[in-house]
């Protein structure tokens, strides 16, 4: 037996891929999560109310989901609700957060793979189109549109700050949201015209391979509104394989639908719904919604669906789902932007007890729940349930697709590296949150 | 032309990228860098020739260990990034005798980096140019030590980048803690009577997450006046100052600093760990 390993880069953390071969067999592929921090242990006996300072930790690139699945986890357990201009807030600071999830993921993580390139900052010498539009200048700049937006609305926009037990520590001035609400207007025109380009050339990238990462469909999980996105819910739903039939449960009720088990070869575990592979992120909220609900987006879900059917299944298609997305979360921020964010109204007052408590985020990789179990007021037992292993099973299977196309008894074809990286990158795992 | 820039690397130990992230905004390191090395970005597996190594994220397993060894040797100079590199940061939590037996469980996974009994600040095994403190480094800072810019000064302590005034007809008698409420715009936090720790935490990070009604946490370390002392000077003085601005007892702000979050940032340039090391020169920390 052969055991082929593949270092990864441009995804979030560290990881490799493993796959053993006999005789030109694919026998099997892991995605193997190398680092480990014990987050679920090193929490244990802190203050509960100062976890939401201590979780955004578990990573700098999802911190804001983090932050807000902790707050609602407390606010769970103290039986108390926000009011809802904090609500609203706290939408802005995942949108923020999905606009620079996204842009991060199409232009410097993926569009490398489109254009053969090692890295984003190769991208405009490789192509005179590229340099031309200003690919690499300009991605950074709309990743930025996203930062600024959780600076705005959390304080931080690494480790955000103003969400709290209870609300958020204060509204958003007029004449800042205004600015705020300005410069994402620019911005705008600015990701149409490079998701464009992006389409464009995966559209190329899927003719030269002749498939756009085919395999059997998958379940899909998400937490979205009964039509359009909602990433701050209570409920999880699940389409079946065909498209047919939903299931919906609340946050507490988890364990009843989706199996968890540890992995012996990797940091991170994995999640089936009840023995089913499963999908989460991007597509798999584009397949949920009916709608996004802001014009230009539904407009490239229009044409997506178009030429992707409805639900869609290809593996590249996780990396188009999020341009949409991109564009939405532009969209939808500043309407928001454009309502009066400076009310009195911002926290409720309430009293710390002990207990259970659940917070739900759909965050940009799908959704994330916090657990905490509070005795004397501190941390007994933390639970972090990370959509990145909800995906570690269809990564997996699709890894083995991809092997299959490109092993036989006689070689190894050389594409295979490059398709392992575009098949782990389309699902933009985050291995920092899945083993936290 | 592109010869002319200097080049320069990111190793990435057992961390939370956030290091990565605000790099990433502080993208004016593109004119005069040729970024060679940050697998977040750039598909390059080894560590290549480079002017300047930013290490972030502490030791936990042997092969952080290893590619941190392996990568020193290749640069002329090397930094310390974030709070994790320079103090293990919050996986520091996890060296809590009580915590590190429920590590145990987890010894029978195969073909993965062992992990280490404890997570390490990286100078306990290479030595260190430059330190940047912060959980992260704010995107200025990081551009302030890539550029070199003189005119960047920073702040002595957080307090000062505040904004907020301290009033002295306001007195809280109980301590709010961190989560609590609608925080009054322009006032002081500790006349708020919440534990905000920037009077004495070092400057130059703008003072984001005060400005934003949050407490400092002192996640950039004490000011260039405590960084030679041990971390019972700094909790001294921080007591002093809510002896002086607040009617709250003593024994309750002893007891809040101690807490093992506050801990994780406070004591992070001091001997948090009960591990003896000089403490890091001034002068070497930006």
């Amino acid at each position: 037996m052969t055991t082929l390993t593949f270092p990864l880069s441009r995804i979030e953390g560290h990881a490799r891929v493993e796959i053993e071969v006999q005789d030109g067999e694919v026998l099997s592929a892991h995605f193997q999560a190398t680092e480990w921090r014990g987050f679920q242990y090193l929490v244990q006996g802190a203050p509960a109310e100062q976890m939401p300072v201590i979780v955004p930790r578990i990573c700098g690139v999802c911190s804001t989901a983090h932050h807000v699945a902790s707050v609602k986890a407390l606010e769970d357990a103290y039986g108390i609700e926000p009011p809802p201009l904090a609500r609203t807030i706290r939408e802005l600071l995942l949108l923020g957060q999905l606009i620079q999830n996204q842009a991060t993921s199409l232009f410097i993580f993926t569009m490398p793979d489109r254009l053969g390139v090692d890295s984003l900052f190769e991208v405009d010498e490789a192509d005179a189109d590229a340099a031309e539009a200003h690919v690499e200048m300009r991605a950074l700049q709309i990743r930025q549109a996203g930062t600024h937006l959780i600076r705005l609305a959390g304080g931080q926009f690494i480790h955000p700050v103003k969400a709290t037990v209870g609300g958020v520590t204060g509204g958003i001035p007029a004449q800042e949201a205004e600015k705020m609400r300005e410069s994402l207007a620019q911005v705008l025109p600015s990701a149409r015209e490079l998701f464009d380009y992006y389409w464009e050339k995966s559209l190329a990238l899927g003719e030269r391979l002749g498939t756009w990462g085919d395999d059997a469909p998958a379940c899909y999980i998400a937490s979205v509104g009964s039509e359009c996105p909602n990433f701050c819910g209570e409920q999880l739903h699940v389409l079946n394989a065909e498209g047919s039939y939903c299931t919906s449960f609340a946050t507490q009720n988890f364990r009843d639908y989706l199996i968890h088990q540890e992995s012996e070869t990797s940091y991170a575990g994995q999640t089936s719904f009840q023995g089913e592979v499963l999908r989460a992120n991007s597509l798999a909220r584009i397949n949920l919604v009916e709608r996004l609900g802001t014009p230009v987006a539904d407009a490239y879900l229009a044409r997506f669906r178009e030429a992707f059917g409805n639900p869609a299944h290809a593996i590249l298609l996780f990396d188009l789902a999020r341009g949409i997305e991109l564009v939405y979360a532009l969209e939808r921020a500043q309407e928001i932007l454009a309502q009066p964010l400076d009310g009195e109204e911002v926290a409720v007052s309430y009293t710390r007890r002990d207990g259970e408590g659940y917070g739900l985020v759909e965050a940009p990789r799908g959704p994330l729940i916090h657990h905490y179990r509070i005795e004397d007021g501190r941390i007994a037992e933390a639970e972090f349930i990370i959509p990145t292993v909800h995906n570690i099973l269809a990564i997996e299977r699709a890894l083995r697709v991809a092997a299959r196309r490109y092993i036989t008894a006689e070689r190894v074809d050389m594409e295979l590296e490059r398709a392992v990286g575009r098949v782990v990158r389309a699902f933009d795992p985050c291995i920092a949150c899945a083993t936290h | 032309m592109m010869s002319t820039l200097k080049r320069f690397a990111v190793l990435q130990l057992s961390g939370c990228a956030g290091c990565e992230v605000s790099l990433l905004n502080a993208d004016a390191w593109v004119q005069e860098y040729r970024l060679v090395y940050m697998p977040l970005v750039v598909s390059a597996h080894t560590v290549p020739e480079v002017d300047l190594l930013l290490v972030s994220g502490g030791v936990r397993t042997d092969e952080d260990l290893y590619s941190l060894r392996r990568a020193v040797k290749c640069a002329e100079q090397v930094i310390a990034v974030g709070t994790c590199a320079i103090s293990g940061g919050v996986a520091n939590l996890g060296n809590r005798d009580e915590v590190r037996q429920l590590f145990l469980a987890h010894e029978t996974r195969r073909h993965l980096p062992r992990l280490f009994p404890k997570s390490h600040p990286i100078d306990e095994f290479v030595t260190i140019d430059r330190y940047l403190p912060g959980c992260p480094p704010t995107p200025e800072l990081f551009m302030a030590l890539l550029t070199g810019d003189p005119e960047f000064k920073p702040a002595k302590t957080v307090c000062q980048d505040c904004g907020r005034k301290k009033v002295k007809d306001l007195r809280p008698a109980e301590l709010l803690g961190f989560q609590q409420g609608r925080v009054l715009p322009d006032i002081c936090l500790i006349n708020q009577g919440y534990l905000c720790i920037g009077t004495s935490t070092r400057g130059g990070c703008g003072a984001p997450c005060t400005r934003a009604g949050h407490p400092c946490v002192g996640c950039r370390g004490p000011s260039d006046v405590f960084i030679a002392k041990d971390a019972n000077a700094w909790l001294t003085s921080i007591k002093r100052i809510f002896a002086t601005m607040t009617d709250i007892a003593p024994e309750i702000i002893d007891a809040e600093l101690r807490s093992p979050q506050l801990a994780l940032f406070v004591f992070q340039f001091a001997d948090y760990d009960g591990v003896e090391r000089p403490p890091r020169p001034p002068e070497r920390i930006l």
